[in-house]
Order: C-alpha cells, then structure tokens, then sequence
C-alpha cells in the first residue's frame, strides 16, 4: 500500500459524509428530534476530524503523479486551493457543532428537562454546513478532473475557490516558513501547551474515573473538559500550519500517519464520550462513589490513545531520519 | 554516548518521548491546581486535589531523571546555551512555586475553600507564568543551541 492509497481511502468522506450530516440534521429539525440533532451534530465533528487527513493525503497523491506525462500542475494546484479552503469550513463547521454539542453533555439534575440546540446555534451551523457541502462538492469535482477527463465538461476550465484557495496555501506555507526563523518554534511550543491542557484536563477526569481522586466527584470534573478541547484546537491548528509549511517531510512518515490515525481516533474519543449525553452516565458518579467498569474502560482508552500521540509526536523525527 | 548513537528505537528517542510524556503530567496537573484554585470549575472540591500532588512529583522526578539522560547525551548542547540555564531557572522557581502551594493552601485543612483561595490566588498566577516560561525555554533550547556536540 503507497501513501497515496489514503488520499484515495479518505477523500470521498467529507463529501459524502457531509451530504448525509446535512440530510440528517434537516430531518431531526423537521422531526424537532433532539437525538437525532445530537447524532448530526457528532457525524459533523467527526467529519472535521477525518477531513484533516483526508487533505494532508492529497500531498501523497501530489508526489505519486508529478511524473506523469499528462499531469496538469494548474488543475492541482487549483484541487488544493479548493480542499485547503473546503477544510477550513469544515474545522469551523466542526467547532460550531461541537459547541452546539457541549449542551446534551452538561450534566443535569434529575428531573431537569433535556438539553435543547437553540434556534441560533441550529441556524449558524445549517448555514456553515450547507457553504461546507458546496465547497466539498467543488474539491471533489477539481479533484476528479486531474485523473478523469471522462468527467471534464469545458477542458481548462478551474474553479474560482481552487484561484483563491491556490494563492492562500503558498501564502501560508511562506509565512510558516520565511516570515521568520521563530514562527516555526512558537508553533511547536503552542503545540506543546495544548498537549498540556489536553493531558491536564482530560488526565484528571480520566485517573478520577480509574479511581484515583475519589473524593472528586466526576460530574464537576466536566468544566475543565472545555480546557481540553481548546489545547486540541490549538494543536490542530498548529499541527495543520506544520504540514503546510513542510508538506514532503510528514506525507510519507509512517510515524506520521499513525500519528494521524491516533488523532482521529482520539479526538472521536473524547467527542463520543465527554462531549455527548454519554456522559451523563458517569455525572452520578459522586464523591467516594466507584465509576462503572465501561466507564472505566472508556477513560482508560482516552488515557492510552493522548499519551500514545505525544509519544509518536516525539518520535517523528526519528522516523524522518530512517527515510 | 549510547543514548546518543544507539541506532534502536528505545535510545535518544525513547528518552525524550519520556521527558515529554513527564512534562505532560508535571506541568499538566500543576495547571489543574492552579486554575482550580483561580476559580476555573468551581464545583470541583479544592481540598481533595492536593492528592493531585502526587502526579506533579511522578512528574518531576521523570524529568530530572530524564533530562539528565539528556545532558548526557549531548552535554555540550545544553551546558553551551544560555537557554538551557534559563530553563532550569524557572523550573526550579516553578517547583518552588508549587511547593510553596502546597504548604499555604493545601496543609492547612482547617482553611475553608474561599480561603484556600484567596490564598493561593497570587501563587497560582505565577505558577502559570513560570510553567508557561519553563515551557517556552525548554522547547527553544532545539532552535538555540549552538554546540549540538562537541566538534559541531
């Protein structure tokens, strides 16, 4: 398997997947079904995590065909413009969501009526979902184009998006890179603060649930999960900025794409169980009180998973090295 | 020497995974009591968190142990930057900083929460300072090092 397979494995889920998320979250607005606006909600979030390797693989699919004959650099350039921009609505599609989301998993107090999405936050996040389905639509058929002239109606023709999107990415790669020799290490200490936030905040809640801390009791220990999300919003942001300004030194690490792997699935993690009405199976969990065995395995999980990405993050130099 | 030009997976490598994995707990559960005691999730019981010390300290002793298997493998890369004695400077004034803490705020168990407070709400702030700068050096000491071995 060639690292250009991913590209190919990954590329149709934004596209696919936010069609269906939008469907979804229409018909649980129609049907004024909080669940299914739950389930929407989660799939778009998910969506914004499986998008970030989805573009970071189009770099593979890049070196995999610069040799062919037929290649047209322009309609490349032009898909990645596109994807790069399709991207960033998709991470603020995903932001917006989670932040609808956070409110099914404040705990409550029995007897409180469910958590209810607001008219506002429902509106904004239909709005970000629907400019995100049209722009996925728009990569995906500029990524056609460069290997499928069965589809390519008016040769030659690029879409305006992939311009804007194309003179974007060179812009932010040059300031990654050559703005100035300290913006490369602010980033990487940025990312360290945000691994801090995430192993202080997440790691707290987690030993608590193990058993460790008992006298905590776990639904309060939620106020500090906002603190993890934000270090994970640092760290892909700043993790994104990274591969942008060297693409070529992450796209065939395999340290790298474990690395990405893990994140998704880290990321589902703590989106599945800590931001979701799933925890409000373990809000009961008082002072003294032992958390249930799933529960415990959940936060076991989280622990092994955030732990596992500091470690491959430290080790992607080395695997650069053996290349 | 070994943990330098040992070619396997479990020398230089494992060794600095390690001192981040440390950082992670060290500076990550001393952010927690810091904006625990600042305010932040006020519904979690201060009291009990001093048993969170007990992280900070695995912490630690992690990072001295394997920063000192760092400076061994490159001493030079270390003992040759100016960075390096800064970052040891405010590690050493954040540590202090948390033990300090942990004797007004944590071992008094006859201060109530609001107390527990307002007492350690200075201590707390600088805490953060010192561990945001503890960070920053540490991770600078890559992008400033000027003798990364002795013939470089």
């Amino acid at each position: 398997m060639y690292s250009a397979h991913y590209h190919l494995l990954l590329n149709h889920w934004p596209i696919l997947g936010t069609i269906i998320a939008l469907g979804l979250f229409l018909v649980a607005i129609f049907a004024n079904q909080e669940s299914l606006k739950q389930i929407s909600l989660v799939l778009i979030v998910f969506l914004a995590l499986m998008s970030i390797p989805a573009y970071m693989s189009g770099n593979a699919a890049q070196q995999a065909l610069k040799d062919a004959p037929d290649l047209s650099m322009t309609m490349v350039e032009n898909h990645q413009g596109a994807a790069f921009i399709s991207l960033l609505f998709m991470e603020l599609t995903g932001g917006l969501a989670l932040l609808g989301l956070w409110r099914y998993s404040i705990p409550r107090k029995k007897g409180y009526p469910g958590a209810r999405l607001s008219v506002g936050v429902t509106g904004i996040v239909l709005l970000f979902l629907v400019t995100t389905v049209a722009m996925m639509g728009i990569t995906g058929n500029t990524g056609g184009n460069i290997r499928h002239p069965e589809i390519v109606t008016e040769p030659g023709a690029i879409s305006a998006l992939g311009t804007l999107g194309g003179k974007i990415v060179p812009m932010v790669q040059d300031f990654v890179i050559n703005y100035s020799m300290w913006i490369w290490p602010i980033l990487e200490d940025l990312h360290f603060i945000g691994l801090i936030l995430l192993v202080g905040a997440l790691g707290l809640l987690n030993i608590r649930i193990l058993g460790f801390l008992k006298p905590l009791p776990v639904a309060a220990l939620h106020r500090f999960v906002p603190w993890a999300i934000v270090g994970f919003a640092i760290n892909i942001v700043t993790g994104i900025l990274f591969f942008i300004g060297m693409p070529n030194f992450y796209t065939n690490n395999p340290d790298f794409q474990w690395k990405m792997a893990f994140m998704v699935a880290a990321g589902t993690d703590l989106l599945l169980f800590y931001c979701t009405s799933a925890f409000r199976s373990v809000a009961d969990v008082g002072p003294g009180d032992e958390a249930p065995f799933t529960a415990k395995l959940v936060a076991a999980s989280s622990l092994f998973l955030w732990f596992s990405l500091i470690v491959l993050g430290r080790y992607m130099p080395f695997f650069e090295v053996l290349q | 020497m070994w943990i330098r030009d040992s070619p396997s997976l479990f020398a230089y490598w494992f060794v600095i995974s390690v001192h981040a994995v440390g950082m992670g707990l060290l500076v990550g559960a001393s952010v927690i009591i810091d904006l625990r005691i600042l305010g932040v999730a006020r519904d979690v019981p201060l009291s009990p968190l001093r048993k969170l010390y007990g992280f900070v300290w695995l912490g630690f002793w992690i990072q001295v142990i394997s920063g000192a298997m760092l400076i061994i493998a490159y001493p030079t890369k270390a003992y040759m930057n100016w960075d390096f004695y800064l970052k040891m400077t405010l590690i050493t004034l954040s540590v202090v900083v948390m033990r300090m803490i942990w004797k007004r705020v944590f071992s008094d168990s006859t201060l109530k929460e609001a107390d527990m407070m307002l007492k350690g709400k200075t201590l707390a702030m600088l805490s953060l300072i010192l561990w945001l700068g503890a960070v920053t050096s540490g991770r600078m000491l890559a992008y400033t090092a000027t003798h990364i071995r002795y013939d470089g």
